[in-house]
């Protein structure tokens, strides 16, 4: 199977997102709210960083 | 398991929640089924939709990177810095001896998703940890 760089980011940060918010939060919506926050703080900061090291001469 | 959900805690009339611990043989035993088999811990106490969803995850997730050719470590001392990988690796608790054994997560360095492969068998397990960290904290009445 492969993955292009942009869905495998989407499907680790939908699986992970869902994990810390079932562990951090007690309450279905706080959960809810934390999972889609840390869901897109994810791919804010793989852009974000990606757009940083795009210049870089690696 | 009713009655094990009587034992952890309950919710009061004001709202706030009253912990009962379980003691420390049972929550080990718990934790340690919760680490062989990803989301069990949450099912024995008696959260069975938070106990599948994680399971869901993690076995989601160990499938994907075995099947985008990651690798799966094994304990090598000649080299050390491979040891952290194995700790991450067996996180996973049964489902990585099983994939051992049929032969699985070799790791192909040439395929193009190998990385992702490997860091999703790396974080699989590493999030297993957390989860049982949690079934232990629920166990002992430490969160609802």
């Amino acid at each position: 199977m492969i993955f292009s760089h942009f869905t495998a980011l989407v499907v680790f940060a939908l699986i992970v997102s869902t994990v810390f918010a079932l562990i951090t939060k007690s309450e279905p919506r706080e959960q809810f709210r934390y999972g889609v926050f840390v869901f897109f703080s994810f791919l804010a900061v793989a852009f974000v960083v990606g757009w940083i090291m795009y210049p870089l001469p690696l | 398991m009713d009655q094990s959900n009587e034992q952890i805690g309950s919710a009061s009339v004001s709202g706030s929640f009253e912990a009962k611990p379980m003691n420390i043989a049972a929550t080990l035993a718990i934790c340690s089924g919760g680490w062989l088999v990803p989301g069990l811990a949450h099912v024995l106490i008696g959260r069975w939709i938070r106990g599948l969803i994680f399971a869901a995850c993690v076995l989601l997730m160990f499938a994907l990177g075995l099947a985008m050719h990651g690798k799966l470590y094994e304990l090598e001392f000649d080299q050390p810095l491979h040891l952290f990988a194995f700790i991450a690796n067996i996180g996973t608790g049964a489902p990585y001896w099983i994939a051992s054994r049929l032969g699985l997560g070799i790791g192909t360095m040439t395929w193009p998703s190998y990385d992702y492969g490997t860091t999703y068998l790396w974080v699989c397990g590493l999030l297993n940890y957390l989860i049982v960290l949690d079934a232990f904290d629920i166990a002992q009445g430490r969160k609802p």
